[in-house]
């Protein structure tokens, strides 16, 4: 009785945030995604649903190979359902609250997870974890909830880096820098070549892109603990250590593609690949969007060190699947979790994907190429890890870094009321 | 029109009463089915959004009840006023140059000359499109080495050559120019539905009577166009409220909310911080713009009528 009246209530909770967009705006977008939720979601009997958000080309084709290699395999089988990022994400919590959710989906660990945890939406993979011994206590720590149970099976991860074409460095007779004056002196060449020496792809949909500057300058110079605190809302952001990070960036500043904020990371990834921007800070998922020949041509160098005496931290993101807790294949889940977390998987995903992700699982190989290793040496030799702005924080709170760092980027002299306006739009994220 | 022509019924109704016993169960059922489902699926969430505009409430957890406290919080909220200006911008110059260039399209096309028919058909193919795709072809034209500024640049005006859709102070403006391009087909065309209506005996009378083309326009052609400027002025306001797609999908009220407008607001607020109770609170003010300025004018315009 009392479940179907929860469920019911639920129900109509859905049918009203249906009903929000319907007041205010019955436009396409709105509508779509909104209306999915009164849908039924599409549950195949006896396979295990995995909700994807991999929606590149090359990343869709890994995971559904990764499920017919599972089916394959004998015993419960799974279907892939990929929806668009942005609908995915403002979907989950309709997917989650639903009477019938699909069984699994891929996400990353962060607070948005572990909030859903604590509201008892996450199935506990504890024992899915005790067959999982050899992988590292980081990973075991970052798929925890926080109160003491595991949610969440990690099964790549990737890095953050300065990427630039080795041909173009030739050309130019520049050398990748080791310290911020030899960075700054890089750009200073570049620009007096002509070509704007660092490429940004902040503009369209992906504004994101420039937290990464924010990220490294702040885990840089005030470390990553501080850098968790400040996400958590735990610091503010008009603290005079947040504001002292944008120096360096100030001097940064005059070296930036002009267009940068115009042009979105798919574009300012071409402009890179033809040589008119020097370098972009970038994570390797933009080689999703770049062609195959250009792959063995790229390398990349790490964020330049600002501060000797604060431990190294780099940004390195880790993608896997979570399930939902009122799923109805729990014994499947785990074998769909047990599968994704062996090497076996893991190299699979790896060949069918552009192969610039690393295995979580430690006996997993990589595609081996230099690049690849390079980056798997940067990630091991750093003494912290972080995730990303969105991941460390929420998908709430990027909005706000969004408005910000643009601003700032386009109105450098504005940023005492940046700042203040950040924190006021932080808090409001922090509080609901 | 068809607004106004509601009035015949009062004739026709001593013949619905007589008749009422005898209403057919098939008939019923076509009322009354429409009738639950739209109150299910329509009525109902709506309400549920104004309760939800007097809480807080996560998307995922019970909501709490706050009484007033999101509306209280808009007089203090910086990107509210932001969005609430552009929403009247966006309202006067979308409104306004589509209904004048709606209807000076559709004088232009009235007359059937040779050709008259591929010119309206030219101009109405924008409303075909799917906003959003109309959107992203227009995000490839202002890119900064899309269409504009090459076009710019060939005439010699590269000094105006501009990242449109990423300076804040051409965002709104630069969405503006495919809403437009869009609503203007729609908009010709209604005056143009209106403009057939028209008895071409009044032209001819006000010709003999020696009217010029201005007094023809001012003295036969508004007055006759009054019902279907009650359509378009509702099809104009509702339209330039729920501009959201369009934002959305170039710029997403961006950069830093110098293109919001309270319809993308609301979107943010309630899909990307999750506060769905100060979205839904929007959403409210959003219905009572709407609601408030298209009652208003309906009332007046049939209290003139009879």
């Amino acid at each position: 009785m009392t479940s179907a009246g929860l469920s019911r209530r639920r129900f109509l909770r859905n049918a009203s945030l249906a009903g929000l967009g319907a007041i205010g705006s019955s436009s396409f977008l709105a509508a779509c995604a909104t209306s999915a939720n009164s849908g039924p979601v599409k549950q195949a009997a006896g396979a295990v649903t995995v909700q994807s958000n991999l929606s590149s080309p090359e990343a869709k084709k890994a995971i559904e190979a990764l499920a017919q290699a599972f089916g394959a395999k004998g015993g419960a089988t799974a279907t892939v359902n990929t929806v668009a990022s942005e609908t995915f994400r403002t979907q989950l919590p309709s997917y989650l609250t639903a009477a019938t959710p699909p069984d699994t989906y891929t996400w990353y660990p962060g607070s948005l997870l572990s909030g859903y945890a604590r509201k008892g939406l996450l199935l506990d993979v504890g024992d899915v974890w005790q067959t999982m011994g050899d992988y590292s206590a980081a990973f075991r720590a970052l798929s925890g909830d926080g109160a003491g149970h595991q949610v969440f099976i990690p099964t790549s991860y990737y890095w953050w880096g300065f990427f630039y074409r080795k041909s173009n460095f030739a050309k130019w007779g520049v050398r990748p820098p080791t310290n911020w004056s030899e960075f700054l002196a890089l750009c200073e060449t570049l620009k007096s070549k002509g070509i704007a020496p660092i490429g940004l792809g902040a503009g369209g949909n992906t504004p994101w892109t420039a937290s990464a500057w924010f990220d490294y300058l702040n885990i840089r110079i005030n470390g990553a603990p501080f850098h968790r605190e400040l996400l958590a809302g735990k610091q503010r952001f008009d603290d005079p250590r947040v504001k002292k990070i944008f120096d360096p960036w100030r001097q940064a500043l005059p070296y930036f593609d002009p267009n940068g904020t115009a042009i979105a990371f798919q574009d300012a990834t071409t402009v890179l690949l033809q040589g008119r921007t020097g370098m972009v800070l970038t994570g390797t998922f933009f080689a999703d969007a770049a062609p195959k020949d250009a792959l063995d041509d790229l390398d990349f160098f790490q964020f330049p060190i600002l501060d000797p005496a604060v431990p190294v931290a780099e940004e390195g993101p880790t993608d896997g699947f979570f399930a939902s807790a009122r799923t109805p294949h729990v014994a499947e889940v785990k074998e769909w979790f047990k599968y994704v977390a062996t090497a076996e998987a893991q190299e699979l995903y790896i060949k069918n994907s552009s192969g610039t992700v690393l295995p979580t699982n430690p006996s997993a190989k990589d595609n081996g190429t230099p690049l690849v290793q390079k980056g798997r040496k940067l990630l091991t030799e750093a003494k912290e890890i972080t995730q990303f702005f969105n991941r460390d924080s929420s998908d709430a709170l990027q909005p706000t870094a969004d408005a910000a760092l643009i601003r700032f980027i386009q109105k450098p002299n504005e940023l005492d009321s940046i700042l203040s306006d950040w924190q006021t739009a932080a808090q409001k994220v922090w509080q609901s | 029109m068809a607004v106004l022509t509601a009035k015949r019924p009062d004739t026709a109704f001593p013949a619905a009463k007589r008749r009422r016993r005898r209403i057919s169960p098939v008939l019923l059922a076509f009322v009354l089915v429409p009738l639950v489902v739209e109150g299910f699926w329509v009525f109902w969430p709506a309400l549920q959004g104004f309760y939800l505009a007097l809480t807080n409430w996560d998307g995922v957890s019970a909501p709490t009840f706050v009484g007033l406290g999101n509306f209280a919080e808009m007089f203090s909220d910086d990107i509210f006023k932001t969005a609430a200006l552009d929403t009247v911008i966006w309202l006067v110059l979308f409104g306004g140059l589509s209904a004048v260039g709606g209807l000076a399209l559709a004088t232009l096309l009235q007359k059937e000359r040779r050709g008259v028919g591929f010119y309206r058909a030219a101009l109405f193919t924008p409303v075909v499109f799917s906003l959003v795709a109309t959107s992203l072809i227009w995000q490839v034209i202002y890119q900064p080495d899309g269409v504009v500024n090459k076009l710019l640049g060939a005439i010699g005006l590269g000094s105006w050559q501009h990242a449109w859709l990423a300076d804040p102070k051409t965002a709104l403006y630069a969405v503006l120019v495919p809403a437009l391009w869009r609503q203007l087909g729609y908009v010709m065309v209604l005056y143009l539905a209106g403009l057939k209506g028209i008895d071409p005996a009044l032209y001819e009378a006000a010709k003999l009577d020696g009217a010029t083309a201005w007094q023809q326009f001012r003295n036969v052609t508004w007055p006759q166009l009054r019902s279907v400027n009650s359509v378009v002025l509702s099809v104009i306001i509702i339209d330039s409220l729920r501009s959201f797609d369009v934002i959305w999908s170039m710029t997403k009220g961006g950069p830093y909310h110098s293109s919001e407008v309270l319809s993308t607001y609301m979107y943010a607020t309630a899909f990307q911080s999750l506060r769905l109770g100060y979205a839904s609170a929007l959403a409210v003010v959003i219905f009572v713009l709407a609601f408030g300025v298209i009652v208003t004018y309906l009332v007046r315009a049939f209290r003139e009528d009879s």
